[in-house]
């Protein structure tokens, strides 16, 4: 065997990375989740579930395992997924669409949304933002290339400042990225925002890619698809996933539907993205996506009643808790506690308190923007929800001023 | 369509895929598509029903994956790995490419790779701003000559700072079945560290190589391992090709860029099958044995055969499960055509080589490539079919064909 040199021995070489990494670091969930399993804190920042899914949607996955579906699928979904994506939508939404031509499945909707500014977002391009957004929005963003703008949602009611994206709006936008329901905030785009920013898209020749992960959990408001307003269909990509309505998060399925001039683009991307999505788990998400409508209210149900075990007490421990509609996440103003920033507080709730939050600067191009508010998660068991709520009602302690 | 970036628009739909439907509707027998039709191996299978059962359903990273790939590198190449630094899981070998190019090439960086080669490369460098540059092994044996390697490598790019070429490397390779010998990666490592040029390598058949040849890791020899990603995944060695769990393995910072940009691409690999991946990882030496010994006799069904109906088969598989065979001279028929002509005639599919040259066209409508990652049943029925078209001297009548004028 040649003599080899190990990484650590060698000198290292320069840093030999592309430009477009400048931007990207290690996740602010990394960094949470390492210091809290180093402090044996709870974990409610983290946006992924400690139950598990449904049964029926595991078995199914069992079952095509057994029988032989482990294969590469074809590269823009199993028929049948493909099928029952466009079957649901038109559930949803009313709107009809060709499941051959217009729907693309993608591992997870990461990777939906990765593919879709790769193949429709030129260098130099605007693609318009509402900040705070999914941190993986702007590396993402950067790696085509795209001109970052953001437009800020505002506590308490964190509405969309139309005038704001009126003036923001240049020849030079090829996109706006919408969340709803939203992460972090949990705000729900209403109609008449939705009507807004439609017909500023409409007058501009301006696309939409919207992330709608989060559409079975809405509670106070109608889920609106912003692809079903009229004139919006041609120029929208519609973005979802199993993950978040099945607690399946770990199963990386997701899809785009899309017209077929915006889904040809989206294809090709994501055949040398992935080139295929796991086989097994698609033949379940068949399942997953014709199940009855008991399960999708069972479902939002029982976020409800965690959503006012947590919301109930971080009121009553001192926070300021702002309204959320949808999503699993909940924003609150910490600035009670009399810690300096978001993050401060964030690292204070870890070692002293034993709970974990997410300070919300990362989700702002200026980071100044979120130093007030941080993000709880109740997307975890009753019993972890209570545990979290006492440790807070034992240690939290306000700084009066 | 003007809505497309300008990358996309350059894109065309994979050659391979559409073969594979006109396959479907024929109800041929496909030789072409790079997968088995057998069944995946019952303990790998089961400890992913068991991972589904079990609750690994959330978001996870399942770091005994690079612990057991750490381990194997060591023992089959000797190399030291660091698990904890060095490698990143993801979504298979696909996703482990389009990472470590994102990570490494800025817009104009040109990227040298051996023709004939896999259609993905192409379009992923491309996708990235990148150039390819491509270097013809030779025919009839693929081999590399060092003056056509040294001359790809362009002033222009030295000259610019900010530019960084890199090299691409297949082995075994997808289609020839060639494996690069010692020697071979002994030339392409000293270019690479002459120039400080950085190496990416697609490792995905490292365990099935044959006539008791083994597979040589560029990063082995001296000097690369520093200057090396290397991608692979679970897809052919275990005949999971569905699955999607991958890695790869290069350098501490060029390793946390990927881990970075992989983390933005999909954010995480199958969490039930990264699972299942730590099992198919401890399979026992005789798991890869058989493996090998399988395919080897799988291959040597199918060279006998393209041998006996007349293809001129110079080049036996070295790995891989492909065989790449080129028309008699005496064949008229483009690689498509024939082809086409044996999906209508016998019911068989396989892929034209065109696709996979992208230099000069001299020999690039001449070979036809066959996958035998097939069951027996599969290739002793394509065996037949392609056997009943041939005439008294046992060669394809197909050679001959001529079109209707």
């Amino acid at each position: 065997m040649a003599e080899n040199e190990s990484t650590q021995n060698s000198v290292p070489p320069p840093l030999q990375v592309a430009k477009r990494l400048e931007k990207f670091k290690t996740t602010i969930f990394t960094q949470m989740s390492s210091l809290a399993i180093k402090h044996g804190a709870i974990n409610l920042g983290q946006g992924f579930p400690n139950f598990d899914g449904p049964d029926f949607v595991k078995e199914a996955a069992i079952q095509a395992i057994r029988d032989g579906k482990n294969q590469y699928a074809r590269g823009c979904g199993v028929p049948d997924l493909n099928l029952a994506v466009a079957e649901r939508f038109k559930k949803d939404t009313g709107l009809v669409v060709d499941p051959e031509r217009e729907v693309t499945v993608t591992s997870g909707c990461t990777e939906a949304i990765a593919a879709t500014m790769l193949s429709l977002v030129n260098p130099g391009d605007e693609v318009v933002v509402f900040a705070p957004f999914y941190d993986s929005y702007e590396a993402t963003l950067s790696m085509a290339g795209a001109v970052t703008k953001s437009i800020t949602l505002r506590p308490p009611t964190f509405s969309a400042p139309i005038d704001e994206l009126r003036s923001l709006i240049s020849k030079s936008t090829r996109a706006i990225l919408l969340n709803t329901p939203h992460n972090p905030t949990g705000k729900m785009f209403t109609r008449d925002e939705l009507d807004a920013i439609a017909s500023l898209c409409i007058e501009h020749d301006v696309l939409v890619f919207s992330d709608e992960v989060y559409d079975k959990l809405a509670f106070e408001l109608d889920h609106i698809s912003i692809a079903s307003l009229p004139g919006m269909y041609e120029r929208t990509v519609t973005l979802n996933s199993l993950g978040k309505t099945f607690s399946l998060t770990g199963w990386k399925i997701g899809w785009a539907i899309a017209p077929p001039h915006l889904t040809w683009g989206v294809r090709q991307a994501h055949s040398f993205l992935t080139f295929a999505t796991a086989t097994p788990l698609q033949h379940a998400a068949v399942a997953a996506l014709r199940a009855p409508d008991s399960y999708f209210e069972e479902l939002r149900r029982d976020y409800l009643a965690k959503k006012s075990i947590l919301v109930e007490w971080l009121k009553s421990v001192g926070f300021k808790v702002f309204p959320s509609s949808g999503t699993y996440f909940v924003v609150v103003d910490h600035t009670p506690f009399g810690q300096e920033n978001d993050v401060a507080f964030c690292e204070y709730l870890i070692k002293e308190v034993g709970v974990v939050a997410i300070p919300t600067s990362v989700f702002y191009l200026n980071p100044e923007e979120g130093k007030n508010l941080v993000r709880f998660t109740f997307c975890k068991d009753e019993q972890t929800l209570r545990s979290a709520v006492e440790r807070m009602k034992e240690k939290l302690i306000i700084k009066k001023h | 369509m003007e809505k497309l970036s300008s990358v996309a628009k350059a894109l065309a739909p994979s050659p391979i895929q559409e073969l594979s439907f006109l396959a479907q509707r024929c109800n041929a027998i496909n030789l072409a598509e790079g997968f088995p039709d057998f069944v995946a191996p019952a303990h790998i299978k089961n400890a992913a029903v068991s991972a589904i059962n079990s609750d690994f359903n959330q978001y996870r990273h399942v770091q005994g994956i690079c612990d057991y790939v750490a381990q194997k590198m060591k023992e089959m190449h000797g190399m030291s790995i660091d698990p904890l630094t060095d490698i990143v899981i993801c979504c298979g070998q696909s996703e482990a490419f389009a990472a470590a190019i994102f990570a490494i090439i800025d817009h104009g960086d040109e990227v040298i790779v051996f023709d004939p080669s896999y259609e993905t490369y192409d379009t992923c460098i491309r996708l990235t701003g990148g150039v390819p540059v491509y270097v013809g092994l030779d025919p009839p044996y693929w081999t590399l000559d060092p003056d056509k390697l040294e001359k790809a490598f362009t002033d222009k790019t030295k000259a610019v700072v900010l530019n960084r070429p890199l090299l691409w490397q297949h082995s075994p390779h997808n289609p020839t079945g060639k494996v690069f010998t010692k020697d071979e990666l002994e030339v392409i490592s000293e270019v690479c560290t002459r120039r400080d040029v950085l190496a990416v390598t697609d490792e995905v058949y490292e365990h099935i190589t044959y006539d008791s040849r083994s597979h040589v890791s560029l990063a082995s020899l001296p000097g690369m391992q520093s200057r090396t990603v290397i991608t692979s995944s679970l897809s052919k060695t275990y005949s999971v090709t569905g699955w999607r769990v991958g890695w790869a393995i290069a350098p501490r910072c060029i390793a946390s860029a990927i881990r970075n940009i992989h983390i933005r691409l999909t954010d995480s690999a199958p969490a039930p099958f990264q699972e299942a991946a730590l099992t198919a990882l401890r399979s026992p030496p005789s798991y890869f044995e058989t493996l090998r010994s399988d395919y080897e006799s799988k291959r040597d069904c199918i060279f006998e055969l393209l041998v006996k109906v007349g293809f001129k088969m110079l080049f036996k598989p070295q790995g891989s499960f492909f065989v790449f065979a080129e028309l008699p001279e005496t064949c008229s028929l483009s690689d498509v055509e024939f082809v086409e002509e044996l999906i209508k005639q016998a019911g068989v599919v396989a892929v034209p080589g065109a696709g996979f040259f992208h230099g000069d066209g001299c020999c690039s409508r001449r070979y036809i490539r066959f996958a035998f990652c097939k069951s027996n049943e599969t290739l002793s029925a394509a065996a037949a079919k392609i056997s009943e078209l041939a005439e008294g001297d046992g060669r394809l009548k197909i050679f001959e064909h001529v079109f209707a004028l």
